[in-house]
């Protein structure tokens, strides 16, 4: 039963990780950058959720929509005024300032909301459910957590490979300079991508708090880089991928914590993604791409 | 008649390098003009100037009495562009429709008749439509490369080396696909290596030398001059 019970909280976990792991995918794909801010874009729909329902009474679905909304707007600002300026340059200089932005943000959240921890209440209001006898418990969050990823994920597949705008992606991801001669605007694509992974950020931001309720500014950071190495893990680019690996890094992660120690549990997470990396370089479902000249 | 394109004195810089020098060429509507010339004379930076991925330092680019030297290339497509990069290019890990529909995404209600009409004129594209694009041949890809570039319904088609690396008989096949667009009333400035085939049907011709342009003028006139005989067809 504890098995089962572990199982439950790691794909749990695991979902979580993979809506994250979307967003740097996606960003990745399209923009061929590592946008290290995105873990801080979870924080701060935290933070956006727990206002609207601590300060303005409202109802939780409304703090995840107006959590969303914020988030989309920060994600498109952080695009045009950090990024864009910088699709020219070298992807060392583009990185330093995805990590001088992630320290923005952190810094910003702690002017804002001081660095004493919050106690994020659950968005979620029916309660867990109880099997054998009280001998399973499965938690409402964890329920809501991996129906969301599971739709988060069917909905982006059917978007990029039906609509216009998903079609496009695909193709600015794969060639840049052909998407353009198709009349595809770059920096549009690239804009809604980034509007899409903020959004997703938000959502993972009240999942993640919603289960661990400790909101602090650095309550993004972690989970940004476990998310990050998610995605590598599934195979940067790949949208299923991140799934795979987000959902597998969760499951591993409370695995160690429950069986091994819960101390070492990142170190095994980590030991684990150099493994896959050494093995397959190209993460599980990375494609290898063929070219044909 | 006036002119359709318009490149004026451009020239262009790929970082220190000075790519383009003082480079002028025109096509009118309904011609074929081809860009001949060695490897690394400036005929790709020539052909990608003009559609906007790179820019000039100075001149002007005019497109149907319009001045596009700064106007972004993903505009110049629905302007009437349409430009078929050398080495295809075509979205490896998307399928042959998908590409084809990439094609006319500016011109989103011409899908269909694009597609009914791409696919008469390449039968083999309409039986690998569903496969993905990576799978298809050299040959298949150059033509996709042109059916998707025939999906904007373009006033002026641009086609930078169709023929590279294709057996002796697909060029042939290319050659005679140009032929037929161009009876269809499409204008097409030609890159090409294959001087010989590319003189043979263009109405005029440049023929570039380290960016600057050596010499113009019919096809077949060019086809004749001792210079391009001993420099590009081979005596």
């Amino acid at each position: 039963m504890t098995f089962i019970s572990n199982l439950i909280n790691g794909i749990s976990l695991g979902s979580v990780y993979a809506i994250i792991a979307l967003g740097y995918t996606m960003v990745y794909g399209i923009a061929k950058m590592l946008n290290f801010a995105h873990g801080d874009v979870i924080m701060v729909g935290a933070y956006i959720s727990y206002c609207v329902t601590a300060y303005l009474g409202l109802p939780p679905i409304v703090s995840i929509l107006a959590a969303m909304v914020v988030c989309t707007i920060l994600g498109m600002g952080i695009e045009r005024f950090a990024y864009k300026p910088l699709r020219k340059a070298g992807s060392l200089a583009v990185l330093i300032t995805a990590i001088g932005v992630s320290y923005l943000l952190q810094n910003v959240a702690l002017l804002i909301w001081g660095s004493n921890p919050k106690s994020f209440a659950s968005v979620i209001s029916f309660s867990s459910i109880a099997l054998f006898n009280g001998g399973l418990i499965i938690t409402a969050e964890s329920i809501v957590t991996v129906i969301a990823c599971i739709v988060i994920m069917i909905g982006l597949t059917v978007f990029t490979k039906k609509s216009k705008i998903g079609k496009g992606m695909r193709a600015v991801s794969e060639d840049k300079d052909a998407a353009e001669l198709m009349g595809i605007n770059v920096n549009v694509t690239i804009s809604v991508t980034f509007a899409i992974g903020s959004a997703l950020a938000a959502i993972a931001g009240v999942l993640l708090c919603s289960a661990y309720p400790t909101l602090q500014p650095t309550t993004g950071a972690m989970p940004g880089i476990k998310a990050f190495t998610a995605a590598v893990f599934g195979g940067i680019g790949s949208i299923p991928g991140a799934m795979v690996g987000g959902i597998l890094l969760g499951i591993i992660e409370i695995f160690s914590k429950s069986y091994i120690s819960t101390a070492l549990s990142d170190a095994i997470v980590f030991a684990v993604l150099i493994i896959v990396l050494l093995v397959k370089p190209t993460g599980i479902l990375g494609k290898k791409i063929m070219e044909k000249v | 008649m006036s002119n359709m394109l318009n490149v004026n004195n451009i020239n262009v810089y790929y970082g220190q390098i000075h790519t383009l020098r003082d480079v002028s060429i025109n096509v009118k509507k309904g011609e074929i003009v081809a860009l001949i010339g060695a490897n690394g004379a400036g005929k790709t930076t020539t052909l990608r100037t003009i559609s906007g991925l790179l820019r000039s330092t100075t001149g002007s680019i005019e497109f149907m009495d319009k001045d596009i030297s700064h106007t972004e290339a993903h505009k110049l497509v629905s302007m009437g562009i349409a430009h078929v990069p050398e080495g295809r290019h075509v979205f490896l890990q998307m399928t042959v429709q998908e590409n084809l529909e990439m094609g006319a995404y500016t011109k989103a209600s011409y899908t269909k008749e694009g597609l009914a009409d791409v696919y008469e004129r390449f039968p083999r594209l309409k039986h690998r439509k569903n496969q993905i694009a990576g799978t298809l041949s050299g040959g298949e890809q150059q033509m996709l490369a042109m059916g998707r570039a025939l999906m904007s319904k373009p006033e002026l088609m641009m086609l930078d080396e169709p023929s590279m690396g294709l057996a002796p008989i697909l060029v042939q096949q290319i050659f005679d696909i140009i032929k037929e667009l161009h009876d269809a009333g499409t204008t097409i400035l030609l890159v090409e290596q294959n001087a010989e085939m590319a003189l043979e049907i263009a109405d005029r011709a440049y023929v570039l030398e380290s960016g600057r342009i050596k010499l113009s003028g019919t096809g077949a006139e060019l086809a004749k001059s001792d210079e391009i005989k001993k420099a590009y067809l081979g005596g």
